[in-house]
């Protein structure tokens, strides 16, 4: 049987899609619907669409968004997904929610899954931040917008590097690289955890010059030595060289944090996308080890008091 | 262990080796393994068949238009009243005949030909060329040719293939390069996502092969030569293309058509491999044991072990889906997160228990064997359409449709033989007839 659903308020609209609060008629649990424009792309199904309907078929997991029903609609393509009503990006905004190392363990932990499950389904995301970690009534966060998805490259294809949001822009991108893999998302994740912890944006660039700029400035310029080749990258001699960062100046930056959180956050923030954890790497790490363990998701309090 | 989601090429074999395992989990399966993925996957949620299922599901397409043909045929029979004669009516029962499920079939066989080539002439990636077809054929398989005429999706179909695998091309110039217009290829677009039950994700058979490729020359260094192996990959590459044409898609996983076709382009060489990879251990170590010079040797013994455990398992699940009928069940969903502990499955997998014993090996590479063989059959067993055939077919799907033209046919015949009664003089007339109009499309 074909659900029926009512579409409400609009609560966004997206570059591609409008979305809307809903209801599932059948037993009146809130939905939201995307509604993809189509009369407006003179080429058909949008790019986008596509690649979210795509991945979104094919990756289940409670911290990917779960894409609940497609239909079509007045010649639209409707893509009923799961009401989530918050984000990252609204909660590390908002200076009135007070949160704890335990809640960032916990959230931290939710994210690496879901991206974990992209990888291990070969699919790399390309868009992760704060605003695309989605966080559902229960609190769990749920990787969102697959519009910019992709499969996992085979090793000769060559990719755009235009693409991640620029402040979450891993070095290999902001060279320019035309081969790229998992590493992206892991250090946009890695740009999120120190977000999360700072409360402020890690490397905000002006734009994708400063980009460069900022984050070197912050973690160390790239040498042949930590990262073979890289300097073959044609922006590469015009950079100022910093020296990376030493452990106590991360630890005056990031304070009262663990030794084991700093090390995973080195990890996602290697420079060397060859020598940058893995998902994997980063599940596994002391930091989720060791007390406190993560916050139950449900018991993290994100609205403002 | 910790690169096996990191790295594509090393966890492209075990991927295709563990999906080998049969198609159906046990009620306790708790954890998210590898060979998970692929039952995870949309091609194997709604695109596997049984070959009885598959037989109902295409009848029951067929039916359904058969019907609203009839329907659209008794009330035109209807409007005309007494309009239309005896011989009219005569005429019209024996031309405007809904098709058959085969020959709806043929007509779908036939055009799929043509995505092929075209998808070629157009340069498409060979993986484009793939996921057209398997989405062309599935359309048909939801959808009738008495419905939509499948010479309008060809284009449409190859459209959204290049685009659902990330090789964009702008509907203008893809109208131009094919020949065709813009409004003709998105006219269906949606149509044609939504009968795909909005599933654009294929696993193809070549990553396997590519897997298998590896692993063969590594398991057999130095007794292959190179050079074959690259024109073997070559040929196989081209007759996977040619299995997507035939229905092993629904029936096979994308490793068993891999093993399909490689066999069947070297039966000795792939048999080898087989055993060594599957057989019993004396067999191997008796006929294979002191060529094999390879660094790799004891991964590779590990690795063996490994997946004789994994086809074990198969072996297991295949006598239970056996049993059923109908399309394999969509298991129960029964994902479970634990605590950070996520990536530990994998050694918790090799503990699990399975039974030892040399003489299931045998039978585990026997089911192997039968499995594969079965596979190659299908894929042999397809027949090519003639373009004749095809045309008849394609002029009766005509004719149904339109009844009027039918009559309009007739009409003109009896006044012709009328005419040459009348007068010797006029030679021919010109004929009605779909066939002569679409010489140039079909
Ligand atoms: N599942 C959802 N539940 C509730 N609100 C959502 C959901 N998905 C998206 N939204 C809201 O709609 C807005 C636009 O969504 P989307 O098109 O995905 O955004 P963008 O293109 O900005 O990434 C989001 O910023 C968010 O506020």
């Amino acid at each position: 049987m074909r659900e029926s659903y009512s579409k409400e308020n609009k609560v966004g609209e997206g570059t591609y899609a409008v979305v809307y609060l809903g209801t599932r008629q059948s037993d009146s649990k809130k939905i939201a619907i995307k509604e993809i424009k189509t009369s407006e792309f003179k080429d058909g199904l949008d790019m986008s669409a596509i690649r979210e309907v795509k991945y979104l078929q094919e990756l289940e997991h409670p911290n990917v968004i779960r894409l609940m029903d497609i239909f079509m609609a007045y010649n639209n393509l409707n893509l009923v997904l799961e009401f989530l009503p918050s984000d990252l990006e609204v909660v590390i905004k908002d200076k009135s929610v007070l949160f704890t190392q335990a809640d960032i363990k916990s959230w931290l932990l939710m994210t690496l899954r879901g991206v974990h499950h992209c990888h291990r389904n070969f699919v790399l995301h390309r868009d992760l931040k704060p605003n695309n970690l989605l966080i559902s009534p229960e609190g769990i966060i749920k990787v969102a917008d697959f519009g910019l998805a992709r499969a996992v490259p085979n090793p000769r294809e060559i990719l755009t590097s235009n693409v991640v949001t620029r402040w979450y822009r891993a070095p290999e991108l902001l060279f320019g690289a035309k081969h790229y893999t998992y590493a992206v998302d892991v250090w946009s994740v890695g740009v999120i955890f120190a977000e999360m912890l700072l409360r402020v944006p890690y490397l905000p660039g002006k734009d994708d010059v400063d980009q460069m700029e900022v984050t070197f400035r912050a973690l160390g310029t790239p040498t042949e030595k930590d990262w073979p080749s890289v300097s073959m990258f044609p922006s590469y001699n015009k950079l100022q060289i910093y020296p990376p960062p030493s452990r106590d100046e991360l630890r005056n930056r990031f304070i009262a944090v663990s030794s084991s959180a700093l090390n995973l956050m080195c990890g996602m923030l290697e420079m060397n996308p060859g020598n940058r954890w893995s998902t994997v790497q980063c599940l596994e790490s002391a930091y989720f080890k060791e007390l406190p363990s993560p916050s139950n998701p449900a018991d993290i309090n994100i609205s403002s008091s | 262990m910790a690169s096996k989601s990191t790295s594509p090429s090393a966890a492209l074999l075990n991927d295709s080796i563990k999906s080998l395992v049969s198609k159906h989990l046990p009620d306790d399966y708790k954890r998210v393994t590898d060979d998970d993925l692929y039952r995870h996957s949309s091609q194997y949620r709604h695109w596997s068949y049984t070959v009885g299922h598959l037989r109902e599901k295409r009848i029951e397409t067929n039916l359904k238009a058969v019907k609203l043909i009839q329907a659209k045929l008794q009330k035109f029979i209807d409007e005309q009243g007494d309009n239309i004669s005896q011989s009219e009516l005569q005429t019209l029962k024996s031309k405007a005949v809904p098709l058959t499920m085969e020959e709806e079939l043929k007509l779908v066989n036939f055009y799929t030909k043509k995505v092929q080539v075209i998808g070629k002439h157009l340069n498409l990636p060979t993986e484009v060329i793939a996921t057209s077809i398997t989405f062309f054929r599935r359309f048909y398989l939801e959808e009738s040719v008495m419905k939509y005429d499948p010479k309008e999706l060809v284009h449409t179909t190859i459209f959204l293939a290049c685009k659902a695998e990330n090789y964009f091309i702008g509907v203008d110039s893809f109208a131009k390069k094919a020949k065709s217009t813009k409004d003709e290829i998105l006219k269906y677009e949606f149509k044609l996502l939504e009968s795909l039950k909005f599933t654009l994700l294929n696993h193809h058979p070549y990553k396997p092969l590519h897997g298998f490729f590896l692993d063969i020359q590594q398991m057999l260094y130095g007794k292959v030569d190179l050079k074959y192996m690259g024109k073997m990959y070559d040929k196989c590459r081209r007759k996977i293309t040619e299995a997507l044409l035939t229905d092993a898609v629904y029936h096979f996983t994308p490793p068993q058509i891999t093993l399909a076709v490689l066999i069947d382009e070297d039966e000795l060489l792939v048999t080898r491999y087989l055993q060594m990879k599957f057989g019993k251990p004396e067999e191997t170590v008796e006929e294979t044991g002191t060529e094999i010079v390879t660094p790799a040797k004891e991964n590779a013994q590990k690795e063996k072990q490994e997946v004789k455990q994994e086809v074990k398992q198969e072996v297991k699940q295949e006598g239970e889906k056996s049993e059923q009928n109908g399309k394999p069940e969509d298991h129960p969903n029964t994902e479970k997160e634990e605590e950070g502990a996520e990536t530990k499955q994998e050694e918790e997998e090799e503990e699990a228990e399975v039974p030892d014993g040399k003489d299931e090996n045998t039978i585990e590479l026997d089911k192997l064997m039968e499995q594969i063989m079965a596979c190659k059959e299908m894929i042999a067993s397809m027949s090519v359409v003639s373009t004749q055939d095809a045309k008849l077919i394609y002029a009766k799907n005509y004719y149904c449709q339109y009844p009027d033209i039918v009559i309009q046919k007739l009409k003109r015949k009896q006044e012709q033989e009328q005419e040459q009664v009348g007068s010797e003089s006029k030679e021919t007339t010109e004929e009605v007839s779909p066939m002569k109009k679409q010489k140039t499309d079909v």
